[in-house]
């Protein structure tokens, strides 16, 4: 009997904090359907009485948040890409090669991760400035194309294939170069998902660097957009809320997708060390 | 053969060397000269020398201690109760239970969405005809202006970012909780150790890397804290919400006071290790408490 109630107790806890923890994303989805004007919220006006699709077009037309949205996708994907091909070269070489500095050169990739950005961003805005792309998508893709995180994460994995396999491509005539991408590389997978997870959820999520290093709404991000949005238009809720679902939604549609890894990828670096 | 190798190492490493010099090693030198400087860029002057004075500027401004203020207690404010909600719920999830992975995946969801969008969400929320009011109103109680309080605005970003940052915490020690063989569990059960002991004599010793861990990542983050308060507040009411990366913010790149500003990064960065170094130092002279 005591049994029975305490587990009920267990799973109405669990089940009341996984409501709190969604609600919000609800209320911005059924805010984002309203016909505009209804700005006042009572608990019973909670669902939209006549939803429309309105509000997410204004929002994507003419404020915007269409322009916001491609330069977000283009800036995400480049980052993926620029980390798997270039991290994994850097990974390869900690990996197989020996050379001079090779230890040197691994604490300073830990070091700088504990470095916070905040000491960095004036000089990469001068930098940015000299180099004349300020203002320019290269300009926020650039810094993080290359991360301590992704070349920690595959030298690790990296060091558990075994090499007996690229000896054997070297007796067949392998270079480096051919050895990671034929041999190393589709071995890798589960880390290369690992590494795809986290840059596209921190590039799609940026905020600093965009805000810094943009000034034209011809190279805002989602993030930034909505930031200025929702500062400067303050009552305006009904297309903020379609704003942010257009910047949330295709992130948590891919995480109900891929749940499972993505936790699992995510907390993968801390349950290791 | 050889040089080839060498060569080919080279070509290896250079994506690294080229991206660590420009987006590392430059911009770490040159804000720590940049913070012995005064620096307009938009005046067009080069830097020029000005010694400890930034520093001293710094350590003499009233806004920047408030701004510490505030960071300081949305740092000790959060984190111990984020962790200790983590806990329990790791601990809840890691007993026999259905849909743990559904729950573990609802928890997780605030943790995937952008910052930006949760605050723009909680803005709302905290509106003065927002659903907080309103939930309030149902049991007759009084509404109020949440983010143009002085006295509750911190307050309410804090809330926010326990509620957005609780399921990476959970899911983290959850992860750390099913490492611990359940044999520890079932002869500390035999010797009658009750729940309660066994959390406090098994679980959390047992979990304390992990614990180390977190808390050193949280406090990182949270001395961080920025974009909440850019989208919800802008520093106000009367700076009650201003932090220091948000004061950094206004001085480098509102008023271009770029060496001041690198000053305030540097200041930054130092109490960051400090409060690094005393949490693991702090948390590992435990370890000698338990004999481990």
């Amino acid at each position: 009997m005591l049994r029975a109630a305490r587990r009920s107790a267990l799973y109405l806890t669990l089940s009341f904090i996984a409501v709190l923890a969604i609600f919000p994303f609800v209320l911005m989805v059924l805010t984002s359907l309203k016909q505009g004007g209804a700005v006042l919220t009572r608990l019973s006006e909670l669902i939209p009485k006549n939803p429309t699709f309105r509000n997410f077009i204004e929002v994507w037309v003419a404020d915007s948040f269409g322009i916001y949205f491609r330069n977000t996708a283009i800036i995400t994907a480049a980052v993926i890409v620029g980390n798997i091909v270039l991290d994994s070269m850097v990974a390869y070489a900690l990996s197989r090669k020996s050379f001079l500095g090779k230890k040197a050169m691994f604490l300073v990739i830990i070091a700088r991760m504990m470095i916070p950005i905040q000491v960095l961003i004036i000089p990469i805005y001068v930098l940015m400035h000299w180099l004349q792309l300020y203002d320019t998508l290269a300009a926020l893709i650039l810094p993080t194309l290359v991360q301590g995180f992704g070349i920690f994460l595959l030298k690790q994995y990296f060091d558990g294939i075994p090499r007996s396999l690229d000896e054997a491509a070297i007796m067949d005539g392998a270079n480096d170069f051919q050895i990671l991408w034929r041999i190393i590389m589709p071995l890798a997978r589960p880390a290369i998902a690992v590494l795809i997870i986290n840059t596209a959820l921190t590039s799609w999520n940026a905020f600093l660097l965009p805000l810094i290093l943009t000034s034209s709404q011809g190279t805002r991000t989602l993030s930034l957009g909505l930031a200025l949005y929702s500062s400067r238009f303050g009552v305006d809720f009904i297309n903020q809320m379609a704003a942010s679902s257009i910047s949330a939604l295709p992130i948590l549609a891919i995480f109900l997708v891929f749940q499972r890894q993505i936790i699992s990828g995510l907390t993968k670096g801390a349950v290791k060390q | 053969m050889a040089n080839r190798d060498k060569w080919s190492t080279f070509v290896l490493l250079s994506p690294w060397i080229v991206t660590f010099i420009a987006f590392s090693l430059y911009p770490v030198a040159y804000s720590l000269y940049l913070s012995f400087t005064k620096y307009n860029p938009l005046a067009g002057q080069a830097p020029r020398f000005i010694g400890l004075s930034n520093y001293l500027g710094i350590l003499n401004d009233p806004a920047f201690w408030q701004a510490v203020k505030n960071t300081v207690i949305f740092v000790v404010g959060t984190i111990p109760v984020t962790t200790g909600i983590a806990i329990i719920l790791a601990v809840f999830l890691n007993q026999r239970i259905r849909f743990r992975s559904f729950f573990r995946a609802s928890y997780f969801v605030p943790v995937m969405t952008s910052v930006v969008v949760i605050s723009t969400i909680f803005t709302y929320i905290y509106s003065p005809f927002g659903l907080l009011n309103s939930f309030l109103n149902l049991f007759g109680l009084p509404g109020r202006n949440w983010l143009l309080s002085t006295e509750f605005a911190l307050p309410a970003i804090m809330v926010m970012m326990i509620w957005a940052s609780f399921g990476y915490y959970t899911v983290l020690f959850l992860a750390g909780l099913q490492n611990i063989p359940q044999e520890i569990y079932e002869s500390a059960e035999i010797d009658g150790a009750n729940s309660v002991q066994q959390f406090f004599r098994i679980t959390l010793p047992l979990l304390r890397p992990m614990l180390i861990f977190a808390l050193v990542i949280n406090t990182i983050r949270s001395f961080q804290i920025f974009s909440q308060i850019f989208v919800m507040t802008q520093g106000g009411p009367l700076g009650s919400t201003r932090t220091v990366v948000y004061y950094l913010y206004t001085m480098g790149f509102q008023k271009f006071k770029m060496g001041y500003a690198s000053g305030i990064a540097y200041l930054l960065f130092l109490i960051i290790l400090v409060f690094s170094v005393i949490q693991m130092k702090t948390l590992s002279y435990e370890e000698q408490f338990y004999g481990r």
